[in-house]
Parts: C-alpha cells; sequence; structure tokens
C-alpha cells in the first residue's frame, strides 16, 4: 500500500486511538453528573409564546357595531395571547349542535393588545350563513372558546412591499386594515396606509368613527370611503375603480384586498388596467366557494348529485353523503366529525388529507396546494367538490 | 386496545425510514405525526405562486446508473419510492468577504476528482499530491466502511489492520489534523473546509472520516435534489408506507410513553392512547426525556449521556420568490457559500452570538430545476446556522423586525459578493427562524442537527458504541441525534438502522416466546 498516512509522532499509537473511542466515550460520559434535563430551552419556550398550537379565550365583551355587525373581545384565559402581524387572522373552534366546524376571523385590534391577552374580531351576520347567526345569536360574554395561533399573509412586509400602501376594503374586509390603521398609528409599522373603504350607504360603514380617529391622529393613516348606494359631500361615489386606485396611489404604491368574492373578481380586472405587477397586489383569502358550478371547468353532471363518501380519521372509519354542491369539508363537519382547518379557502393547507378513491372538482382559484400534492393525490376538502363517490383519509383536529 | 408491532412518533427522514424499513418486513407499524405534513424539516411550502423547498441543499450519495450510491440504493430501490432526482452542476461556489464587505476569494468548484483538483492547482497550487493522497484515503475509508457494514457491526481487527491501516490512523482525528498530514497548504485547506457549515461543527472537532466520506461522495458523485422538493420524496416514503399496509395519524401528539415495569407498552397521545412494546422516536432524545418519558425508567446512563452532549447548529433560512428569472438577475449559481473565509474555528465562535450576518449558504433552485417555479421568476434560499442559542434572548414582541433586519442582512450580503441585486425583485418572502424549527420539530433550541457530531461523541465514536446507547427499554431514537449525525442521508440510514434493530428485537423476542 503507497498510502501511509503519519499524523503524529507515533503512527502505530493511532489505531489504538481509535480503537479506544468508544472508551473514552464512556468515560465521558460516566464522568457527567446526571442532572435532570431542561423540560424545555429559551427558543423553544419563546417559539410556544410565539406559535402555541391553541389559545384559550373568553369573550370579555360583544359591542354592537353597525346593525348586523358584532365586534367581539377575546380576552385570553391567563396571560398574554400569542403575538400577530397586523392583518393576520384567527381560527376558532365552533360547536353547533353535534357539529364541530371553525371559521377565521381577522383581528381587527392593535397587535399591542396581544400583550395584554386582548384579541378583537368582528363577525357579520349572514342570515343564509350557518355560522354567524348562530354567533350573532348565541354567543355571551364570558363564555370560552379555543382559538388557533395567528395566521394568514396578509401582512406589511418592508422588504417585499411598497411603502405606500394602499388597502381596499369591502364592508367587513375593513377588519385586517383596522389592525393594520393602528399598527401604524402606533409606529409600530413603518409604511403609508391609504384605506379605500367600499360601503353601500355612509351608515353602513363597520369601524367608521374608529378609523377616522386612527386617520385624524396620525398623518400616515388615510382614509376614503366609496359609496357604491349614496352620493355624499366627501365620500367618493361608485365602485372601487382602477381610476380610484391611481388617484389615491401616485406611481409606487402596494395594493392589499380584503372584501367579498364579487369585489375579488370586480378589482382583478380593474389592477389589471393598472399593469401593477404581482407582487404590488395582494388578496386576503378568497373564502369558501358556495356555487362551484359558477366556476370554470366544473362538471355539470355533478350539479345537484349526492355522493357516498367513506372518511378515514386515525383507525375509525365515518360513512356519510356529500353532495356535489358543497365542499367535502362541509359534509365532513356535517356528519359530525372534528376535521382540521384554518383557511376554508383552499390556501393555507390545514384540512390536506389524501382522496383514496374517488375524484372532486377543484376550482382553480382555490387550488393552493403543493406539486406533489397532486401527484399523490392529496386534497384541500375545504376546496374540494365530490364528483363520484369518495374515500378519503383525513388528519385529526385538535382545536375541540 | 389497539396493538400495533412498532410505533414510530415523528415523520421525519429518520421515522419514515424507520417506519418504511419495519412496515416493509411485515410488521404492523402505527406512526404518528405531530403536523398534518410529513417530513420534519424536509418538506415545503406555499407562498403566492411559489412553492419553496424547506431545508434541502443537497443530497450526496444518489450517484450514477453505473454507481448507485446509499441513499438512491435505501429510498428509490429498497423503499421503491419513484423520485426524480435533479443533478447540481458544480459542487459549491464559495466567496470570501472582509470586513468591509471587500471580496477576498472567489472560487468555484467542479465535481469529478481530475476537474476538482486541476481546479484546486489553479486557486491553490502545490497540491496536486495532497488530492490524490485524500482520494486514496476516501476509497479506503469507504472500503473500510463497507466492510464494517458487511460484518455487522463486528469487524475482525486483524483485517481492519491489514487492508485498513489508514483508515484506523485517521478515524481517531479530525479534519484538520488529516490535511495537514496530507501536506495539504493553508490555501487548500480553506477550499478543502467549505463544506464544515454542512456538519456545523468546526475543522478542529469533526469526524475525519465522515468528513472525507462526505467531500469524496460528493467530488465523485455530485449532488442532487428531488425535481419537486423534500415533500416530493417525503410523500413518495410515505406512500411506500402506506403500501407496506403501514398506518399513518396526522396532526396528532405523542404527549407521553407509557411504561410496563421499566419496558415501554405505548404512547399516549392527544388523540387517545396506543399500544406497542417498540417505540421509535423520531424527536430529539433530551427533550424526549424530559417530557415524555418517567423519570424512573430512564437509566442513569441516558440521563448522563444527554447532559454530556451539546446542541448542534440552530438554523434560520430566508426564502423569497423573485419577480425575475435567474438569467435577468444574473444568477449562475445553485450554490454559494458567502463567509469571511476565517478559519472554522473563529467562524464558528463567530455564529455563537447575534453579529451582522457575515456567512450563509445561498441556494438559487432555478439553476438546477428550470421548472420549479413560474414562469418570469426565481426563488432563492439562505441559510445560516448560529453555534448558540441566541434566538432565545430575543423578545418576542420585537421577534418580527429582528427576523426582517437579519433577512436583510443576508440579502444584502448575496448583493454585495455577487453583484446582483435580489431585494426590489421580491415578491414572496418567509423567514424561518431557530424558533420556527421549534415549532415544526420540536428540536431544542431550534438545533434540526441534533447532538453536534464532535470529538468524544463524533459519528464514529457513536458508530462504534451503538450497542451501548438507547438503553430505555423498547425505545429507540432516530433522525438527527441518531449514531450517524446530521443531514437527510444520515437521517434516512440512522432510521433504516433503527428499524432493523427494531425487526431483530421482535424477532428475539418471538424465538423467546414472549
Amino acid at each position: 500500500m503507497s498510502l501511509n498516512i503519519k499524523i503524529g509522532m507515533i503512527a502505530p499509537l493511532d489505531m489504538i486511538k481509535f480503537a479506544k473511542m468508544p472508551k473514552v466515550r464512556e468515560e465521558r460520559i460516566a464522568a457527567t453528573p446526571a442532572k435532570p434535563l431542561p423540560k424545555t430551552y429559551a427558543s423553544n419556550a419563546k417559539a410556544e409564546i410565539y406559535h402555541p398550537r391553541r389559545q384559550n379565550v373568553v369573550i370579555d365583551a360583544i359591542n354592537d357595531n353597525v346593525p348586523g355587525v358584532k365586534e367581539i373581545v377575546l380576552k385570553a384565559k391567563d396571560g398574554r395571547l400569542a403575538p400577530f402581524r397586523a392583518g393576520q387572522y384567527i381560527s376558532i373552534g365552533i360547536r353547533i349542535g353535534d357539529v364541530k366546524t371553525c371559521r377565521s376571523y381577522s383581528i381587527s385590534s392593535a397587535p399591542e393588545l396581544a400583550k395584554e391577552g386582548i384579541y378583537k374580531i368582528a363577525v357579520k351576520e349572514d342570515p343564509s350563513g350557518f355560522v354567524s347567526p348562530y354567533i350573532h345569536k348565541e354567543w355571551k360574554v364570558g363564555q370560552e372558546l379555543t382559538i388557533s395561533s395567528p395566521e394568514g399573509f396578509l401582512y406589511y412586509e418592508p422588504l417585499r412591499d411598497c411603502r405606500k400602501v394602499l388597502a381596499l376594503a369591502g364592508g367587513i374586509g375593513i377588519t385586517p386594515f383596522m389592525a393594520m390603521a393602528h399598527a401604524v398609528a402606533s409606529g409600530r409599522e413603518d409604511c403609508d396606509l391609504t384605506v379605500i373603504f367600499g360601503a353601500r350607504t355612509a351608515d353602513a360603514i363597520p369601524y367608521k368613527n374608529e378609523l377616522d380617529e386612527l386617520a385624524a391622529a396620525c398623518d400616515k393613516v388615510h382614509v376614503v370611503y366609496v359609496l357604491s348606494d349614496e352620493e355624499k359631500e366627501g365620500y367618493e361615489h361608485g365602485f372601487i375603480s382602477a381610476e380610484l386606485i391611481k388617484k389615491y396611489g401616485g406611481d409606487d404604491y402596494s395594493v392589499f384586498m380584503c372584501g367579498p368574492q364579487a369585489m375579488y373578481k370586480f378589482l382583478e380586472c380593474e389592477t389589471a388596467k393598472l399593469g401593477l405587477d404581482q407582487k404590488h397586489v395582494r388578496r386576503e383569502l378568497f373564502g369558501t366557494i358556495k356555487a362551484p358550478w359558477e366556476c370554470p371547468g366544473y362538471p355539470t353532471d355533478s350539479r345537484g348529485k349526492t355522493y357516498k363518501c367513506t372518511v378515514k380519521q386515525c383507525g375509525e372509519v365515518y360513512e356519510l353523503e356529500a353532495s356535489a354542491d358543497e365542499s367535502l369539508l362541509a359534509a365532513i363537519e356535517r356528519a359530525g366529525i372534528a376535521a382540521p382547518s384554518r383557511c376554508r379557502s383552499g390556501e393555507c393547507g390545514w384540512c390536506r388529507s389524501k382522496l383514496k378513491s374517488g375524484t372532486v372538482y377543484i376550482p382553480e382559484v382555490t387550488d393552493g396546494r403543493r406539486f406533489s400534492d397532486i401527484q399523490y393525490g392529496y386534497i384541500h376538502p375545504c376546496a374540494s367538490f365530490p364528483t363520484s363517490d369518495v374515500v378519503i383519509d383525513v388528519p385529526a383536529e385538535y382545536l375541540f | 386496545m389497539k396493538k400495533y408491532d412498532a410505533i414510530v412518533v415523528g415523520a421525519g427522514n429518520g421515522g419514515l425510514s424507520s417506519a418504511c424499513r419495519i412496515a416493509k418486513a411485515g410488521r404492523k407499524v402505527l406512526l404518528i405525526e405531530q403536523h398534518n405534513l410529513p417530513g420534519g424539516v424536509a418538506s415545503s411550502f406555499r407562498r403566492g405562486r411559489f412553492e419553496f423547498e424547506t431545508a434541502l441543499h443537497e443530497l450526496a450519495a444518489i450517484g450514477t446508473p453505473e454507481k448507485r450510491g446509499d441513499i438512491y440504493k435505501l429510498v428509490n430501490e429498497d423503499y421503491g419510492v419513484d423520485i426524480k432526482w435533479l443533478p447540481i452542476p458544480d459542487l459549491f461556489r464559495s466567496i470570501h468577504m472582509d470586513d468591509d464587505g471587500h471580496v477576498i476569494r472567489d472560487f468555484t468548484m467542479p465535481k469529478g476528482r481530475k476537474a476538482f483538483t486541476d481546479k484546486m492547482e489553479e486557486y491553490a497550487p502545490g497540491n496536486r499530491e495532497a488530492m490524490s493522497k485524500f482520494f486514496e484515503l476516501f476509497d479506503e475509508c469507504e472500503k473500510a466502511l463497507d466492510y464494517i457494514g458487511k460484518s455487522g457491526g463486528n469487524p475482525d481487527s486483524k483485517v481492519l489492520r491489514s487492508d485498513y491501516p489508514n483508515f484506523l490512523k485517521v478515524g481517531a482525528y479530525a479534519p484538520m489534523d488529516v490535511l495537514k498530514a496530507l501536506k495539504f497548504t493553508p490555501d487548500a485547506i480553506r477550499i478543502m473546509g467549505t463544506y464544515w457549515s454542512y456538519m456545523a461543527v468546526d475543522m478542529y472537532r469533526l469526524s475525519s472520516i465522515f468528513y472525507l466520506m462526505m467531500v469524496g461522495s460528493l467530488v465523485d458523485g455530485g449532488a442532487f435534489i428531488p425535481e419537486h422538493t423534500s415533500h416530493e420524496m417525503v410523500l413518495g416514503l410515505l406512500e411506500r408506507f402506506h403500501d407496506f399496509s403501514g398506518e399513518s395519524w396526522f396532526n396528532v401528539k405523542a404527549e407521553e410513553i407509557l411504561f410496563e415495569g421499566d419496558r415501554a407498552c405505548g404512547v399516549r397521545t392527544d388523540h387517545g392512547t396506543v399500544y406497542s412494546d417498540h417505540i421509535v422516536w423520531n424527536g430529539n432524545p433530551s427533550m424526549a426525556m424530559a417530557n415524555c418519558i418517567p423519570a424512573e425508567v430512564i437509566p442513569e446512563r441516558e440521563l448522563k449521556l444527554a447532559n454530556a452532549r451539546k446542541f448542534s447548529a440552530r438554523m434560520s433560512v430566508v426564502y423569497v420568490g423573485l419577480n425575475k428569472t435567474a438569467q435577468e438577475l444574473g444568477i449562475k449559481d445553485y450554490n454559494i457559500f458567502i463567509s469571511p473565509g476565517l478559519d472554522t474555528a473563529d467562524e464558528y465562535k463567530r455564529v455563537g452570538k447575534m453579529d451582522k450576518i457575515r456567512s450563509t449558504a445561498a441556494l438559487c433552485y432555478n439553476i438546477v430545476n428550470p421548472k420549479i417555479g413560474p414562469e418570469g421568476t426565481c426563488q432563492m434560499s439562505f441559510t445560516m446556522a448560529y453555534s448558540k442559542d441566541v434566538w432565545g434572548d430575543v423578545d418576542v414582541d420585537e421577534y418580527v423586525d429582528l427576523k426582517n433586519e437579519k433577512a436583510y442582512e443576508i440579502l444584502r450580503l448575496y448583493e454585495k459578493a455577487t453583484g446582483c441585486t435580489l431585494i426590489p425583485y421580491i415578491e414572496e418572502i418567509a423567514v424561518a427562524t431557530p424558533w420556527t424549527f421549534c415549532r415544526y420539530n420540536m428540536c431544542p433550541e431550534g438545533g434540526v442537527y441534533g447532538y453536534e457530531a464532535s470529538e468524544w461523541d463524533n459519528c464514529m465514536a457513536r458508530m462504534m458504541s451503538i450497542a451501548n446507547d438507547n438503553k430505555i427499554k423498547g425505545v429507540k431514537f432516530t433522525g438527527a441525534s441518531g449514531p450517524r449525525g446530521d443531514g437527510y442521508s444520515e437521517s434516512l440510514i440512522t432510521g433504516s438502522m433503527m428499524g432493523g434493530m427494531v425487526l431483530g428485537e421482535i424477532a428475539r423476542e418471538e424465538k423467546e416466546g414472549k
């Protein structure tokens, strides 16, 4: 052998040194005290505060806002709540009869209040809805709720966004921008925020007083109201159009939007006219699609049909019926199964489940799946509509 | 009562590999994972129109159709996962910058022994002989490890002495000792040391054998990434696990290992209790022993071992999706190591503080995979490792600002080193810190690399102590804390090894009629 490596003075001893490694290791172990191990470490403890698996809160107050809108003040059962970035939302586990479901609400209060254990949210009653009428009717001060960590990505990001942010809000879609206005007003976030707030009439603008006060107190918070059904001095009239965005945006700005699906569809055309880069147009969650048959590519044969759905979850098997007209998640929840979900818009992937057999329709606008999830047949049940009998493997949920 | 032949807790690389190994042998296995995805650090996430790789920089040991590497053999052939591996063109580019942000050195090393040696000669003349000896030593170590593996961990010391003397000689030393003994010049040592950051232990304290194996196999076989991120690989493993009749529960958190006497008998989870006499834990042993295993069943030696060990690298990663192509931005390299080019021991000390960021391993995925994202875009990541829990001192209410400050520093570092402009083109950005890894991986201090594989606890020493470790009855630890140390390849191989040990125990117990 040509190679003859010598390390140190007496090469043969190296081999002994090698052979002794386990012994050296055992000696080192034996010489170490058997102290009890720390249960946690500094970063882990901080991560636990920042990203708790769940948070327990009590309804501290329910405040009337404009008609049909209630502001709910949530208070930590003990201590603080997880910090959040202005614009983020929380999901709340809700039981209605046997149904365990979950709804997400943007936090409307100042991020600083989380330290005092406060998040505020606003719930608008949709009389045809399932959850919001229940909340309006049943939720009482003192009631306990389990909520998620703050989630979502509709927040100001100085490394990405223009310093000038146009927040386009429709109706109750104002909530994330309330938190942003608070954050800008307190100096916590350093951007120039113009809220362009679309509403039907001047008396149907939630949070108007609070927003006006913030704008009056801070020269980096501006608000423009746009009324569709009323002409009034000091208010813009019509819809949030490209011209209006241009008027208040100037040359260099990022657009954030939050509102109903119809508004997103309208604004998609308007922002396209402005030729904005995709990075400068950011939209909040699309929301659950309630009329999938209106989406492109929907297999019209399936409309109105009911299919057999077999749900497997942690060793249990459930049989239920699922309509092609509503999301699989809704069918699963209706059957009393606690299934995971957060955004309910196809984006966050929390409900991600394996479609073991069968077919589903997934509207493109709410298909937020990973590439390999598609490859291996995973779906987001919140944005999937059955088009045959299906078998689906669903993870557990821990908000209940 | 739900009883399984084995329960694997944690679906990271190590857990998935153990689960596949045991299930493939026909045993009934339950895999429990606290998140709704498999993979642990090996994953991907969506932001806007991008899907980001979470952790993988490169995998060695894939090899070529002529000479398949260990990971290809294990993942593709043994477990039967169908993955397309994309080769990385060059091994790495390394840029050293001084305090004022001026480039001192800039070198790009190719794969292949000849090309690597020629390039080395260009940057650091006078090292041909040393390079040739280095590869000879690598060959010998590879053969020696193969022999030790085939001997079932009981090699004949006579054979080792006669056939693998150099392996034995360097085995107890650090790479720095070996490189000096091979008479590499200081400039060449600097280049050879580039990969230290992958192991996160300086060149004075690593196991030279593991270091040689990594560098040698990368130079020989090159490096690879899966076509569709780590998520593709772990989903493939999970799919095969299901094919082997394995059962998996996601979003289920294991809270405690249950014991009957001093022998594990099950796991209490937040979704009920499950039973098995064999628990494979894909998580950090120190965390498990402190929180999930009753003190009275932990042998004193295991407690002492945990006390004696140091945690390894605490990670931070900045992910960006840019709205220009790599070509438009002038980016040509897949991976660039940017650092001050200090001695690795000094560098290790430097990253033990929250100083201005001066080192990173930067990746541009589109160089290897032009189709990874939407047209007209590219995506990058910037990783840095901390040698202490410096993020532990950060106030939760200052966290976002600090994340952004650090992301800015790391992006500026890259811009200065390469002359490419990135910041105006950021369409999506996400920043992971050690807290993020605490959240997703439950690892102490955000240290995804397990325990530091250095000095007395280096990988060779661990491998030679396998029979002494894992002494909590019925419990085996898999993953980065295992005998082979950190890294995807190592975790996958450790996983297979631990799975094999469980199979051995089950067979033995069956024979003994338990």
